[in-house]
C-alpha cells in the first residue's frame, strides 16, 4: 500500500459536463452547446495549439489547480494518458499513405505524448518538474503513484490529470467505443491544509471483494475510457465518500484507492 | 537524493546486441550509422538495429512486434541480475518503468497503410497488443514475472531518462524495492518524415558539435537497467535533475537555461560539485540549436575544460531510449575507463566552447553526467557515479 496523501482539489471535463462542480449538480449543458473544452490552463497561443484532448486537461488541471489554491509556476503537472496524441498520429499516417502529402511540423510537433504536459509548461511558465505517462487501464492508478513519488520526496503539490481522447474507431472496432474525458486530483502531504479527504492506491491482486464505493453513474460512452478510475474519484470526492474504489472498472491489473479522512 | 543502484544494464542499438559489442565500436569509433532500411525519397543516414531478434514465446505471440522483440533480446542481458533481483524481493515489489516516443507506431503505420491500400487492417493486427504503450509492458511482466506497478514515460527524447527518477522516487516511498527501468524505440516511417518536415535530418551520419552539422540521424534500439534498493552497483545514479524549459514546444532555449538547471539539480542532489564532474555524455543531436545551446549551458554549468561527447555519432537519436541507452554508455565510461572519441565529418564548430575530444580518452572517470532533452522543452540530467 502506498504513503496517504491528501487531496486538495478536483477538476473533471465530460462533454456536456465543463467542470466537477457541474458533473456534481448534475447541471449538463443543453444539446446544442458546443461543448467542446475550452483549455483555460493555457495561454492563448498554446491553446490554439492543443489538441481538444489537450484542452480538456486543461480545463480539469484549472479547475484543480484553484480548488487547491496552489499555482502553476512551481507546481509539478503528471498527465497520463493510455493513446495520448493518437488522432494527430492517425491524421498524420491518413496524409502520408492517403495523399503521400508532406507531414506538417506544426501537427508532428503536438502529436507526441507529452504535448499537453510541455505546452501546459509554457503557458504556466513551470520550469520544474513535468511527465506524461501511460499503462492503458492502470493508467490512473500510475499517475496517482508518481504523484505520491513526488510528495514522499519532498513536493509540496502536485496535480495528477488522467484523459484520453475518444477512442480511434478505425483502430478499435472490436473493442467498446469510449468518448473524451479528463479528471484531475491534486495531492499534497497528509494533514495539507484544506484537505478535501486523504487516500492511498494498493493493488488488490485480482481480490476485489474489498470494493466498497460504487463507481459514477456516467453515461455508457465515459464507462469504457481507461481514465475512468480518475472520474469515479473525482465524483466520489465530490460526493463525500469513504472507502475503497476501483481505479479500473475491472478492466486493468485490479489497482483501488482507499478514500476517506 | 538516496543514490540508486544499478546492478545491470543492457543495450542494443545500430552498434550490435549487448554491452561488449558496443564497448568494441566505441572504443575503436566505428559508427553503426548507414542507409536507411526504410524507403525514403529523401537523404538522410539511420542508426538500424541489424541483428535477429528474438522471437516471443508462443503462447505471446500476438504481442509480437520489433519493439515487444527489442525488449525480449534486452531482457536476456540483465537475465542473471533479474534472477537474483527474484529471490531477494517479492515480484510484486519489482517494477516494470519504462519510456518510448513511438510506442507500436511502427506496426500500426504498416497495418494502416493496408487499410488505405485495401480498406482493411491486417487479420493479425491488435491496436491494444501491439501498439499501445501498455503492450510492451504487458511483454516485459509476461517474461520476467516481475508484477510490480508498471508504466510507460512518453516525454519524447527524455523518456527514458524519467524512468530512473521515478524509481528513485517508489523505492524512496517503500511503494516498490527494486525495478526495471529503461526504454526502447523503433525506426518507423512517421518519425523519420516528421523530422524531416521540420528540417532537422542531416543528409549524412550526424555530425554533433562539428561546423557543418545540420541535424539529426534517427536511430532505434534500447537499454534496459536494474535499479534495486541494495545490491552489488555496477554504478550509482547519484543525482538526477528533471526541469522545463517552458519556452518552446520543439525547440531549446537559446542558453540552455533548463539544460542547465537539469544538471545543477542533479549535482545538487548528488550532493557533489561541479569540479566532481569528469565527463558529459552529451544530448549532442547534431542540431544547430541543440548543440550551441547545450554547449552554452554545459559551460555555464561546469567551464570548458570537461570532456563531452555525444554518442548519436555512433547510434543515431534513439528518440524515447535515448536516456536509457546514453546512461549505459556512461556506466561503461565508468567501468572501462576510457571515452570514445567525438566522431564526425569536419572541423569542431569554433563556436561550441566545451572541450570535443576527437581521439579515445583513457582514465578514471568516477563521474558522468548524461544529458538528455525534448520536445515540449522537457529535460532530464543523470549524474552516473562509480560505486
Amino acid at each position: 500500500m502506498s504513503q496517504r496523501v491528501a487531496v486538495t482539489g478536483v477538476g473533471l471535463f465530460l462533454p456536456g459536463f465543463p467542470n466537477a462542480t457541474a458533473w456534481a449538480e448534475k447541471n449538463e449543458l443543453p444539446a446544442d452547446d458546443p461543448r467542446k473544452p475550452g483549455g483555460l490552463a493555457y495561454d492563448r497561443v498554446n491553446r490554439r495549439r492543443a489538441s481538444q484532448m489537450g484542452r480538456a486537461i486543461g480545463d480539469a488541471v484549472a479547475e484543480a489547480m484553484a480548488a487547491a489554491n496552489v499555482d502553476g509556476v512551481t507546481t509539478p503537472v503528471i498527465v497520463g494518458s493510455s493513446i495520448g496524441e493518437a488522432g494527430a498520429m492517425l491524421g498524420l499516417l491518413d496524409k502520408m499513405w492517403r495523399e503521400g502529402a508532406p507531414m506538417s511540423p506544426a501537427v508532428f510537433t503536438v502529436s507526441v505524448h507529452n504535448a499537453a504536459s510541455g505546452l501546459l509548461s509554457i503557458s504556466m511558465k513551470n520550469k520544474g518538474y513535468t511527465t506524461s505517462i501511460a499503462a492503458d487501464y492502470d493508467t490512473p492508478a500510475a499517475t496517482l503513484l508518481e504523484g505520491i513519488g513526488l510528495i514522499a520526496t519532498g513536493t509540496d503539490a502536485v496535480v495528477c490529470v488522467c484523459a484520453d481522447e475518444a477512442s480511434p474507431r478505425a483502430l478499435l472496432e472490436h473493442s467498446p467505443h469510449w468518448d473524451m474525458l479528463s479528471a484531475a486530483v491534486v495531492l499534497q502531504r497528509e494533514g495539507a491544509e484544506g484537505a478535501l479527504t486523504h487516500l492511498t492506491v494498493d493493488d488488490c491482486n485480482d481480490d476485489r471483494s474489498g470494493i466498497t464505493i460504487a463507481p459514477a453513474e456516467f453515461a455508457e460512452g465515459f464507462a469504457h475510457s481507461p481514465q475512468v478510475g480518475m472520474a469515479d474519484l473525482v465524483d466520489a470526492i465530490q460526493r463525500g465518500q469513504s472507502g475503497t474504489l476501483a481505479l479500473d472498472r475491472g478492466n486493468g491489473r485490479g489497482y483501488r484507492v482507499t478514500i476517506g479522512n | 537524493m538516496r543514490p540508486l543502484l544499478v546492478t545491470g544494464y543492457s543495450m542494443l542499438s545500430a552498434l550490435g546486441m549487448g554491452r561488449q559489442q558496443h564497448v568494441d565500436a566505441l572504443a575503436s569509433g566505428t559508427t553503426g550509422l548507414g542507409p536507411s532500411p526504410i524507403p525514403l525519397e529523401f537523404a538522410t543516414a539511420t542508426g538500424a538495429v541489424k541483428i535477429e531478434l528474438p522471437e516471443l514465446p508462443t503462447d505471446m505471440l500476438p504481442w509480437s512486434t520489433r519493439l515487444a522483440r527489442m525488449a525480449a533480446a534486452l531482457l536476456q542481458e540483465i537475465d542473471e541480475p533479474l534472477r537474483r533481483a527474484r529471490e531477494k524481493w517479492r515480484p510484486e515489489r519489482i517494477a516494470i518503468l519504462l519510456g518510448t516516443s513511438t510506442a507500436g507506431a511502427e506496426t500500426t503505420e504498416v497495418a494502416y497503410r493496408q487499410f488505405v491500400e485495401g480498406g482493411k487492417f491486417p487479420r493479425d493486427y491488435d491496436f491494444q497488443r501491439q501498439h499501445t504503450f501498455g503492450a510492451v509492458l504487458t511483454v516485459v511482466r509476461k517474461l520476467t514475472g516481475c508484477n510490480g506497478p508498471s508504466w510507460m514515460a512518453s516525454t519524447a527524447c527524455t523518456s527514458s531518462g524519467k524512468t530512473f527518477a521515478t524509481a528513485q522516487r517508489l523505492i524512496e516511498a517503500d511503494v516498490i524495492d527494486a525495478a526495471i527501468v529503461g526504454g526502447l524505440d523503433t525506426l518507423c516511417m512517421m518519425t523519420l518524415q516528421g523530422f524531416n518536415s521540420l528540417q532537422a535530418l542531416d543528409r549524412v551520419a550526424c555530425r554533433p558539435f562539428r561546423a557543418a552539422r545540420s541535424g539529426i540521424s534517427i536511430g532505434e534500439g534500447g537499454s534496459f537497467a536494474l535499479v534495486e534498493r541494495t545490491g552489488d552497483a555496477r554504478v550509482l545514479i547519484e543525482g538526477i535533475g528533471e526541469t522545463s524549459d517552458a519556452y518552446h514546444i520543439s525547440a531549446p532555449h537559446p542558453q540552455g537555461l533548463g539544460a542547465q538547471a537539469a544538471m545543477s539539480n542533479a549535482i545538487k542532489a548528488a550532493g557533489r560539485k561541479p569540479e566532481d564532474i569528469d565527463h558529459v555524455n552529451a544530448h549532442g543531436t547534431g542540431t544547430h540549436l541543440n548543440d550551441i545551446a547545450e554547449s552554452n549551458a554545459i559551460q555555464a554549468v561546469l567551464g570548458t575544460d570537461v570532456p563531452c561527447v555525444s554518442t548519436k555519432a555512433y547510434t543515431g537519436h534513439t528518440l524515447g531510449a535515448a536516456a536509457a541507452l546514453e546512461m549505459a554508455f556512461s556506466a561503461c565510461a565508468i567501468e572501462e575507463g576510457f571515452l570514445p572519441p567525438a566522431i564526425g565529418d569536419g572541423e569542431i564548430d569554433p563556436k561550441i566552447e566545451v572541450k570535443i575530444p576527437t581521439e579515445k580518452t583513457t582514465g578514471k572517470f568516477e563521474r558522468v553526467l548524461s544529458n538528455s532533452f525534448a520536445f515540449g522543452g522537457n529535460n532530464v540530467s543523470l549524474l552516473i557515479g562509480a560505486p
